[in-house]
């Protein structure tokens, strides 16, 4: 999988669990959870949904690696090179 | 028979739970004992029509634009559209101290605060710094019992305004007597005052179908008229558990909702819990024409009221204490569909040994609850005016009724004083949601479902 398309993996997760969420003003770099109005429990919906759909079995200690857009594909990069 | 997460308890904290995890993980098992779901919320059929139990409104009424508030959390953690609950608001309701004062208060926290400020103008300013303290707190770090009743009158300096204040969080969600921890006080003030009541537009059934097709849409299972008759473990290393009927299931997790000692009793293990009185209530539904109308009533929702000279939200030492309780005008909600039926509820603190008592012997048990309705109904008539001509139809729970049918113990539907938070009883891969872990109301309960289950079972499988 490519740069984008885990990009835009991480922001069709998103608008299914926030259907209102706004990408236009999204930056990168900075927390994903303070810019869309995620808690805790919508971010743990990321996890589950990378499981469920790419069978990626993310540790509980590498939660804060998903924490911005950019460490999200950074982090995934390697876990979805054959996806 | 082996699944990753047994579920035991159909009410809305193990509904909750089971949607929840079933998203993720299909294979999960959620075991019921009645024949039917929905635990203190559910329903029942008599005199041709179906009767709600358990449901007066709900509480945590929230816009859908206040994104972190715990009505659209949990929705958003359901997948469970706003629009499918059809949200219908509350009118206006009331807190009365017969003889004393009153106090308004909607899902508009101006009225609220307005009224106390035209009718307690010396606590005003106290009351002010209350809110801030309110705002600011965190009640879901554990911390030792905080009286929230010294908190404030320290704040309010009038103890009629501290017990009125107090009146409606007791009843809509407090296991403990007289007093109530810091914590749970600011979470129900929040639920209550500063976010509001609401009900669906159709009944409690609908709400519990819409969970369960859900549920049972992403390939969940359920099982009613399952007995648990013991929790199989080694140690604190649960593996499953045995019904009534003989059948063994295994399973890597269990989520147990009945209750933190009801749990202990099927693990076979002492609790270690202190034991402390359980509060019982007894409900008394009054179908009345629809044509009646309460003359002082005034469309309000619901009305908590204390007639005694002092509010005292303890167990009593007879049958049932007639002096405070809760009024419920389930019609009374803004927009609802046409109904062709009309209720009062009333509900009363009760004493479950006394009740229990009684029922070796079936005619006096009877008379009893007869005798609660017709002591009832003219207090509910003080406060609404008369409908004693309107009743068409009366059936009265006690708490004996509550026990029989969820099963929780002594029939106290806020379960154990005694909370668990964290939902950790010191097992290995068993962990307890629902009433004992300490989220109320209907809201707060499938909360506690799905904070457990994100907390302690979905990151680990």
């Amino acid at each position: 999988m490519t740069r984008d398309a885990i990009r835009d993996l991480i922001l069709e997760i998103i608008e299914d669990i926030d259907e209102d969420a706004d990408f236009d003003t999204l930056q990168a770099d900075k927390p994903l959870r303070d810019q869309l109005d995620l808690d805790s429990m919508d971010f743990l919906d990321i996890v589950m949904e990378l499981r469920k759909r790419h069978k990626l079995q993310i540790p509980e200690e590498d939660y804060p690696e998903l924490a911005t857009l950019d460490s999200c594909v950074n982090y995934l990069e390697p876990l979805l090179a054959d996806a | 028979m082996h699944v990753p997460l047994l579920i035991i308890g159909g009410g809305l904290s193990g509904l909750a739970a089971a949607l929840r995890f079933a998203r993720f993980i299909p294979d999960v098992l959620l075991l019921e004992q009645h024949s039917r779901i929905g635990g203190l919320n559910s329903y029942y059929y008599r005199n041709n029509r179906l009767f709600e139990t358990g449901l007066h409104a709900i509480t945590n009424y929230a816009p859908a634009a206040v994104k972190n508030a715990p009505l659209n959390r949990l929705l958003r953690q359901l997948k469970i559209k706003r629009k499918d609950l059809d949200i219908h608001q509350q009118n206006q309701s009331e807190i009365r101290f017969l003889d004393q004062e009153s106090l308004l208060f909607s899902n508009d926290f101006s009225l609220f605060e307005a009224e106390i400020a035209n009718k307690f103008p010396a606590s005003h300013p106290g009351f002010q710094k209350l809110l801030q303290l309110i705002d600011q707190y965190d009640p879901f770090t554990p911390l030792p019992f905080i009286s929230a009743k010294q908190v404030l009158q320290e704040h309010l300096q009038d103890t009629l305004l501290t017990d009125m204040l107090l009146c409606p969080l007791m009843y809509y969600g407090s296991s403990i007597e007289r007093d109530m921890d810091l914590g749970q006080f600011v979470i129900m003030f929040r639920a209550i005052f500063l976010e509001g009541m609401f009900r669906p537009g159709g009944t409690i059934k609908d709400l519990l179908d819409l969970l369960l097709k859900h549920y049972t849409d992403y390939g969940g299972k359920i099982k009613t008229k399952a007995t648990v008759k013991r929790i199989l473990h080694t140690g604190k290393k649960i593996h499953g558990v045995l019904l009534s009927d003989g059948q063994e299931i295994r399973c890597d997790y269990i989520l147990s909702t009945i209750g933190s000692e009801e749990t202990f009793t099927l693990l076979d293990e002492p609790s270690s819990l202190e034991i402390l009185p359980r509060l019982g209530f007894v409900e008394t539904i009054f179908e009345i024409e629809k044509s009646t109308e309460l003359k002082q009533g005034h469309d309000r929702t619901i009305i908590f009221y204390n007639a005694a000279d002092q509010f005292l939200y303890q167990q009593p030492d007879s049958l049932v204490d007639f002096n405070s309780g809760v009024i419920c005008l389930p019609q009374n909600f803004q927009d609802l569909p046409e109904s062709p039926f009309k209720e009062v509820r009333t509900t009363h603190l009760a004493n479950y040994s006394e009740w229990k008592s009684l029922k070796q012997d079936k005619s006096s048990y009877n008379s009893a609850k007869d005798r609660v309705a017709l002591t009832s109904l003219p207090v509910a008539e003080k406060i609404l005016g008369n409908f004693a001509q309107n009743i068409v139809y009366r059936d009265t729970f006690t708490p004996l009724t509550i026990e029989r049918f969820t099963a929780k113990k002594n029939g106290a539907i806020y379960g154990n004083p005694v909370k668990i938070k964290d939902g950790d009883i010191g097992y290995d891969n068993l962990y307890l949601a629902g009433t004992d872990q300490g989220f109320l109301g209907i809201i707060g309960s499938m909360l506690s479902g799905v904070s457990i289950i994100n907390q302690h079972i979905l990151p680990r499988l």
